[in-house]
């Protein structure tokens, strides 16, 4: 959580449903109509970084009303939230947002979604496991294992390629930080043999 | 929609942190990004106009305050999208000092790269145009080496930027791949020549090897 964090600023770019309050003469561009005003119950698609902060009730106004108002994105919709229920491991993340745990985290920071949090926490604790058995594959399946396994050098072969392509950003850092862990392990294992 | 050339280049910082080498610099998107952020400005400005002591009153005119935000949200977001860029970019500039890559080698090394052949007409002065550096970024790298070189030299029995991985051998055969001239070593002077071969002591050629001069034979 940097400033500089890449990601993070991926994350932000990612688009949020928003729902406009009040005419703006000047903002028909955000619906792409630049010479027509932004009338109000427009909805636009935002990035987070714009969508956050015009969601926020103004400060010091009598009403305390925001510019807009905000849904969960695509990504967070009923439809993923059902199918992570039924197996989180069936689904790829990626697909639907590269940055999917972090515009998840961004955005139970604005809805209270106890249910959606609980299947969120779930979802990564079966699939961290689950990365980490693939992660171990690639490493011990350089010796023995099918042909598949080693059909690359990171041991992505048959079913668990598909698992592995569906994974998002962070996933992906905790896949290839526990394959490197193996890995070392198994170097280190092998020069204690050795001498 | 303002942001999204500034996205662009987050994305390529995205794929610089992936990369060994540094892609080159993105100049025209660069000053297409701080070009949205001059305009915006000035957008902001002229709608501040007629308010010129300070009287704009958020509450009575909310449509004006409403784009008075979205354009300093979109300024803010493009600052920040170029400070992350050129901090990745200089990360990896760092890292490559303290690996101990030349800031000519670098050049070099993308010339060889557009044009096969051509490299050794060139020659070695880091002909800008080719560099995958911004001239600002080529100035940091080489103050930044001359500070690490000034902080290294506090300890004259211990080389920083030295391997980490112990030595099997104190003496190991070394062949020369380019002309790096006359060596002082403890056991007197080497003259290395393209081609040759030497059995060396490995602390005396370490940053050699390191800067592509030298090969190590096993």
């Amino acid at each position: 959580m940097s400033y500089y964090d890449i990601d993070e600023i991926l994350t932000e770019a990612e688009k949020i449903p928003c729902t406009f309050q009040l005419d703006v003469p000047d903002l028909g561009y955000l619906d792409n109509n630049p010479s027509a005003p932004l009338k109000a119950g427009t909805d636009v698609s935002l990035p987070l970084w714009l969508a956050e902060l015009l969601a926020l009730p103004a400060q010091g106004t009598d009403d305390g009303r925001a510019f807009a108002t905000i849904e969960l994105p695509s990504p967070l919709s009923q439809e993923v939230f059902q199918a992570l229920k039924a197996d989180p491991r069936a689904v790829p993340l990626r697909d639907q947002s590269a940055h999917f745990y972090s515009l998840a985290t961004r955005m139970l920071d604005l809805f209270d979604e106890k249910e959606l949090t609980a299947v969120l926490r779930k979802t990564f604790a079966v699939r961290a496991g689950e990365i980490a058995l693939h992660a171990r594959k690639g490493v011990t399946g350089a010796g023995g294992g099918t042909a598949e396994d080693k059909a690359s050098n990171l041991g992505v072969g048959g079913a668990g390629e598909e698992f592995l392509r569906g994974l998002d950003e962070w996933e992906r850092r905790l896949f290839r930080k526990a394959h490197d862990g193996c890995k070392a392990g198994k170097e280190w294992m092998d020069g204690v043999k050795k001498h | 929609m303002y942001g999204d050339l500034g996205n662009k280049l987050v994305q390529h910082a995205k794929r610089t942190q992936n990369l060994t080498h540094l892609p080159p610099y993105q100049t025209e998107l660069v000053r297409t990004v701080t070009h949205e952020v001059r305009d915006l400005d000035k957008y902001v400005k002229s709608i501040l106009e007629p308010y010129q002591d300070g009287s704009f009153d958020p509450n009575a005119d909310q449509a004006t305050a409403c784009t008075l935000m979205v354009n300093h949200l979109a300024m803010r977001r493009n600052k920040r999208c170029l400070l992350a860029y050129h901090r990745t970019r200089t990360d990896k500039l760092e890292e490559l000092v303290w690996s101990g890559t030349d800031i000519v080698d670098l050049a070099g090394q993308q010339q060889q790269r557009s044009a096969p052949g051509a490299a050794n007409v060139s020659g070695m002065n880091g002909d800008g145009a080719s560099s995958s550096l911004s001239p600002q970024e080529e100035d940091y790298m080489r103050q930044y080496s001359d500070l690490l070189a000034a902080y290294k030299g506090q300890w004259t029995d211990i080389d920083l930027t030295g391997s980490l991985e112990p030595p099997r051998d104190l003496f190991i055969d070394v062949r020369v791949l380019k002309d790096a001239g006359e060596i002082q070593t403890e056991y007197g002077a080497i003259n290395l020549t393209k081609n040759s071969q030497f059995y060396v002591r490995q602390g005396d050629v370490e940053r050699l090897i390191a800067q592509g001069y030298l090969q190590k034979l096993s």
